[in-house]
C-alpha cells in the first residue's frame, strides 16, 4: 500500500503541489488526471524519488520512503518518449538491467515477459524500427523485467493512435492484475483515465480536486472543475459518438 | 536528476584546476608581467613605450590593412561558393568539388602557404612561368593577402554554408510569386537572412588574419605585422619579455572586440522552426555564372598548393623538372626530420586523446548534469575561443618558464587543448544536449551508477561526435605554429615550427615534402574517422 501523506512542493517559491493526501491500495490502477500544469508529473516524480518533497511524506508497505533515493525505492517508470537506448536492439534494451543485478529475473520469466508483450517477432530490431506501439512494450518489459514494487507510467497512450491506444490499454490492466502490480499513470485524457483505471486523482492547481472511482466521479462530481473540465468533455464526446451513430447506440 | 553525484563533483574540480592553471593562471601572469617596468615596478610605462616605438605602430597598421582587406575578399568568395552551393543547380559533382576541396588548406599549416605562394607566383613560380612575366610582388601585402584569403576561406565558407541550410527556401518562391524583381528577391530571401552569417564570416576572417603567425613568417619580408613583431620581440637577438607582454595584450584587443561582436551578430541570424526542401527554380544565367565562378575560385585555390606536390618529386624545381625520389627518401634518412615528424605525432595524438576526454567531459557536465557552477564551463569556453594562439603560447611561456613543465610535450598538448577548446567543445553540448533527457533516469532505476550509464548509454549514443572531436583536435595540433612557436624546444621541435627554422637555411625540398607528409596525415585520419562515423550511423535513425 502506498501512502502520502501531506505533501507538498515548491519551485523558486510558486506551489506546485499543496497537502496532497491519499492511499493506495496493492494491485490498484491509480491515474492522475490533471491539465498541463496542474502538478501531476510533479507528483509522479516524487513517488518515484526524483524529486525532493518539502514537506510531507511518501510511505510505502508500512516503509517511509521520504528520503530514500530513487535508485533504492524499487519503484520503476516508463517515460512518456520510451528513453530506450537506440544503440541497442529490443532485446538488448529488455535485459539491460539483469546485467547489474543478475537475479533479479531468471532467463525463464524473462522469455514469459517477451511472450507476454508478445515482442518474440521484432527481438533483433533496432529502436528505430520499432513503431510506436512496440517500442511502448519494449520499454514496459524492460521496466518489468527489474521487478518494480510499484509501476508508474506518464501519458503511456498520448504517442500512440487510434487501435493500438486500446490495446495497450488491455495490456496495462492485465499487468496489473497478473503481477498484483500497483500501477500510477499519469494523463491529461479524462477518457482514458475514466476506463483504465481503479481510482482517479484528479489534481487543479497543485489541489486534489477529487480521488473516487469512476463511478463516483461520473456521477458524484465533487465541485465544478470536475462538472466544467472534466464532464464535460466526456459529455461532448458523448455527443458526437451518438451524432454520428445515432441515439439507437446509446 | 535532483542531486549532484560525487563522480560529477570530481570530474568538475579536475576541469576547473586545469582551467584555472592552464587558462587563466597564464593569462593573468601575462596581463602582470605587462606592468612590470624595467626597474621592477609597476606601471604603464611598457605601454608608453610601446605606444611611442613607430616600428609597432606602422605594424599595426599593416595587420588591420591586411585583415581588413582580406576578410573583404574571404567573405564576398565564401558567400559567392556557398551561393553556388545551396542555391544554384550547379552540376552535382561541382557542388561535391567545392564542399571538399575548400576544406584542403585546413590541413596543411599555413605557414607552407607561403612557400607555396612564393613558388607559385615568385620570380621562379610555376605561375609566373605559364604566363610568361612576373604578376606581382608577392613578398608583403599582395602574398599576405593571398594567404591570409585561402587560410580563411573554409572557415567562413563553413560559416555561411551552415546557415543556408536554415534559410527557407520556399520563400524565394514567394517572393517570385509576389512579383519581386530579381534584385530586391535576392535582397530580402538571400541576404537578409545570412546578415548575421555575413558579419560573422568578416569578423572571423579578420581575426584569424590579424593574429596568424605561419604566413607573415614565410611570405611576409619586410611588411612587419603585429605576429612578426611579437615573435621578434620575444625570440630576436634581444628578447624583451616586457614588450612581449604588451603587444600580447595589444594583440588581445581586437580578438575579445571580434567576439564580443560575432556574439552580437549572432542575433541578426533567422531561426525557421521548420523549412522544407523545395525545389529551386531554373535559371541558366545564374548556373553557369555561379559554376564558372566556383570552379575558377576552387582551381586558383588548389593551384596555389599544386607546387607542393610537384617540388618534392622533381630534381630541382624548376630548373630540372625530370622525377626523382631523391628528396623523399633523404627525409626518412634525415634523423632529425623523422624525429620531428614523430614529435608531430606523439602531440598531434596525445592532444586528440586528451583534448576529447576533457571536452567531453566537460559538455557532459554542463548539458547533462545538474551540477552548481557548471555555467562556469560556458564562459571558460569563451575565452579559449577569444584567445589567440600566439598570446596563449607566450603567457605559457611566461609563467611555466621556471617550472619542470618548460620544454616538454606536456605543455604544447595542454596549450593546443585550450587553444582549440571551443569547437569540439560545442559539438559534443550540441549532441548531448539533442539526446533523451530520461536515459540517465532510465540507467539509474535499470541498477546503473552514473558513470556506467554514460558508458554504456551516453557514449555509445555520441560516437559519431567523438570522432569528430578528435579528429578536429588532431588536425589542428598537426597544423598549428602560432599556438607552439613559444613552446617548443630542441627536443620537442613539431614539423610546423621545424619548418620555420628550415626555410633560413633555404631548404624548401624540405619543406615541402614535410607538409605532404602532415596533409597525408591529416587526411587519413580524416579519412578513418570518416569512414568509422559511417559505420556508427546506423543508429541515428
Amino acid at each position: 500500500m502506498l501512502e502520502l501523506q501531506n505533501i507538498s512542493k515548491q519551485f523558486d517559491q510558486k506551489v506546485v503541489l499543496e497537502n496532497i493526501d491519499l492511499k493506495i491500495n496493492s494491485g490498484e490502477i491509480v491515474s492522475l488526471l490533471g491539465p498541463s500544469g496542474s502538478g501531476k508529473t510533479t507528483l509522479l516524480n516524487i513517488i518515484l524519488g526524483l524529486t525532493r518533497i518539502d514537506h510531507g511524506k511518501v510511505i510505502f508497505n508500512n516503509e517511509d520512503l521520504s528520503n530514500v533515493d530513487m535508485k533504492n525505492r524499487g519503484f520503476n517508470i516508463v517515460f512518456q518518449d520510451y528513453a530506450l537506448f537506440p544503440h541497442l536492439n529490443a532485446y538488448e534494451n529488455i535485459v539491460y538491467g539483469l546485467r547489474n543485478k543478475k537475479d533479479t529475473a531468471s532467463a525463464e520469466e524473462v522469455r514469459e515477459y517477451i511472450e507476454f508483450l508478445e515482442l518474440k517477432p521484432h527481438l533483433k530490431k533496432r529502436i528505430g524500427e520499432l513503431s510506436g506501439g512496440q517500442k511502448q512494450r519494449v520499454a514496459l518489459a524492460r521496466t518489468l523485467v527489474t521487478k518494480p514494487k510499484l509501476l508508474l507510467l506518464d501519458e503511456p497512450l498520448s504517442a500512440l493512435d487510434g487501435v493500438i491506444k486500446e490495446s495497450i490499454k488491455e495490456r496495462i490492466k492485465s499487468i496489473a492484475k497478473e503481477f498484483n502490480l500497483t500501477t500510477i499513470i499519469v494523463t491529461h485524457d479524462p477518457e482514458e483515465a475514466l476506463t483504465i483505471s481503479d481510482k482517479i486523482l484528479i489534481i487543479n492547481q497543485g489541489n486534489i480536486s477529487q480521488f473516487g472511482t469512476p463511478y463516483e466521479i461520473i456521477n458524484q462530481p465533487k465541485n465544478d472543475f470536475v462538472k466544467d473540465f472534466i464532464l464535460r468533455q466526456l459529455q461532448i464526446k458523448r455527443q458526437n459518438i451518438y451524432n454520428l451513430f445515432g441515439e439507437k447506440y446509446a | 536528476m535532483h542531486n549532484a553525484k560525487p563522480e560529477m563533483r570530481t570530474i568538475f574540480i579536475i576541469i576547473l584546476i586545469l582551467f584555472f592553471a592552464f587558462l587563466i593562471a597564464p593569462l593573468l601572469a601575462l596581463f602582470f608581467r605587462s606592468f612590470v617596468t624595467d626597474d621592477g615596478g609597476a606601471g604603464f610605462s611598457n605601454y608608453m613605450e610601446a605606444l611611442s616605438n613607430n616600428a609597432l605602430i606602422s605594424a599595426i597598421g599593416n595587420s588591420i590593412k591586411v585583415s581588413g582587406a582580406t576578410a573583404i575578399i574571404t567573405t564576398t568568395l565564401a558567400f559567392t561558393l556557398a551561393y553556388a552551393v545551396n542555391c544554384t543547380r550547379i552540376y552535382q559533382p561541382l557542388k561535391s568539388a567545392v564542399k571538399v576541396g575548400i576544406l584542403i588548406p585546413m590541413l596543411i599549416p599555413t605557414i607552407t602557404y607561403g612557400f607555396a605562394i612564393m613558388y607559385t607566383f615568385g620570380n621562379q613560380g610555376l605561375l609566373t612561368k605559364l604566363f610568361g612575366r612576373n604578376l606581382f610582388e608577392i613578398y608583403g601585402f599582395n602574398g599576405l593577402l593571398i594567404g591570409y584569403v585561402i587560410y580563411t576561406l573554409p572557415a567562413a565558407f563553413l560559416l555561411i554554408h551552415n546557415s543556408f541550410k536554415y534559410i527557407d527556401k520556399k520563400f524565394i518562391i514567394v517572393s517570385k510569386l509576389m512579383g519581386d524583381r530579381t534584385l530586391r528577391s535576392f535582397l530580402n530571401t538571400v541576404v537578409r537572412p545570412l546578415l548575421g552569417a555575413l558579419g560573422g564570416a568578416f569578423v572571423l576572417s579578420f581575426i584569424l588574419s590579424f593574429t596568424d603567425f605561419g604566413i607573415p613568417a614565410s611570405v611576409g619580408g619586410t611588411y612587419d605585422v603585429v605576429a612578426t613583431q611579437l615573435y621578434q620581440a620575444m625570440l630576436g637577438s634581444i628578447p624583451d619579455f616586457s614588450q612581449g607582454a604588451v603587444i600580447a595584450v595589444l594583440m588581445l584587443f581586437p580578438a575579445v572586440a571580434g567576439v564580443i561582436l560575432l556574439n552580437y551578430l549572432e542575433r541578426f541570424n533567422f531561426h525557421y522552426d521548420k523549412f522544407s526542401e523545395t525545389e529551386l527554380t531554373p535559371s541558366k544565367f545564374r548556373d553557369s555564372f555561379f559554376g564558372v565562378t566556383a570552379a575558377i575560385v576552387l582551381l586558383a585555390m588548389l593551384s596555389v598548393f599544386a607546387v607542393m606536390f610537384i617540388t618534392p618529386f622533381v630534381t630541382a624545381f624548376p630548373y630540372d623538372l625530370s622525377f626523382t625520389w631523391q628528396h623523399i627518401t633523404g627525409i626518412f634518412q634525415s634523423n632529425d626530420l623523422v624525429s620531428v615528424y614523430r614529435n608531430s605525432l606523439i602531440v598531434a595524438v596525445l592532444t586528440a586523446v586528451l583534448g576529447t576526454v576533457i571536452t567531453y567531459g566537460a559538455a557532459l557536465l554542463n548539458a547533462r548534469t545538474p551540477i552548481k557552477g557548471k555555467q562556469a564551463v560556458d564562459i571558460f569556453s569563451m575565452i579559449t575561443n577569444t584567445v589567440p594562439g600566439m598570446v596563449l603560447g607566450l603567457s605559457y611561456l611566461l609563467l611555466f618558464n621556471n617550472s619542470s613543465l618548460k620544454g616538454t610535450f606536456l605543455i604544447i598538448v595542454l596549450c593546443n587543448i585550450m587553444h582549440y577548446f571551443t569547437t569540439p567543445y560545442l559539438m559534443a553540448k550540441n549532441a548531448l544536449t539533442k539526446m533523451n533527457p530520461g536515459w540517465e533516469t532510465s540507467g539509474e532505476l535499470l541498477g546503473d551508477n552514473w558513470i556506467k550509464t554514460v558508458y554504456r548509454v551516453i557514449l555509445p549514443n555520441s560516437v559519431s561526435t567523438v570522432l569528430e572531436m578528435f579528429s578536429y583536435y588532431f588536425v589542428n595540433a598537426m597544423v598549428t605554429i602560432s599556438g607552439v612557436i613559444f613552446l617548443v624546444s630542441a627536443q620537442t621541435t613539431v614539423v610546423a615550427s621545424k619548418i620555420n627554422e628550415l626555410q633560413h637555411f633555404a631548404k624548401f625540398n624540405e619543406i615541402f615534402v614535410l607538409s605532404v607528409l602532415i596533409f597525408l596525415t591529416n587526411l587519413l585520419v580524416r579519412a578513418v574517422c570518416d569512414a568509422l562515423q559511417k559505420r556508427t550511423a546506423i543508429y541515428k535513425k
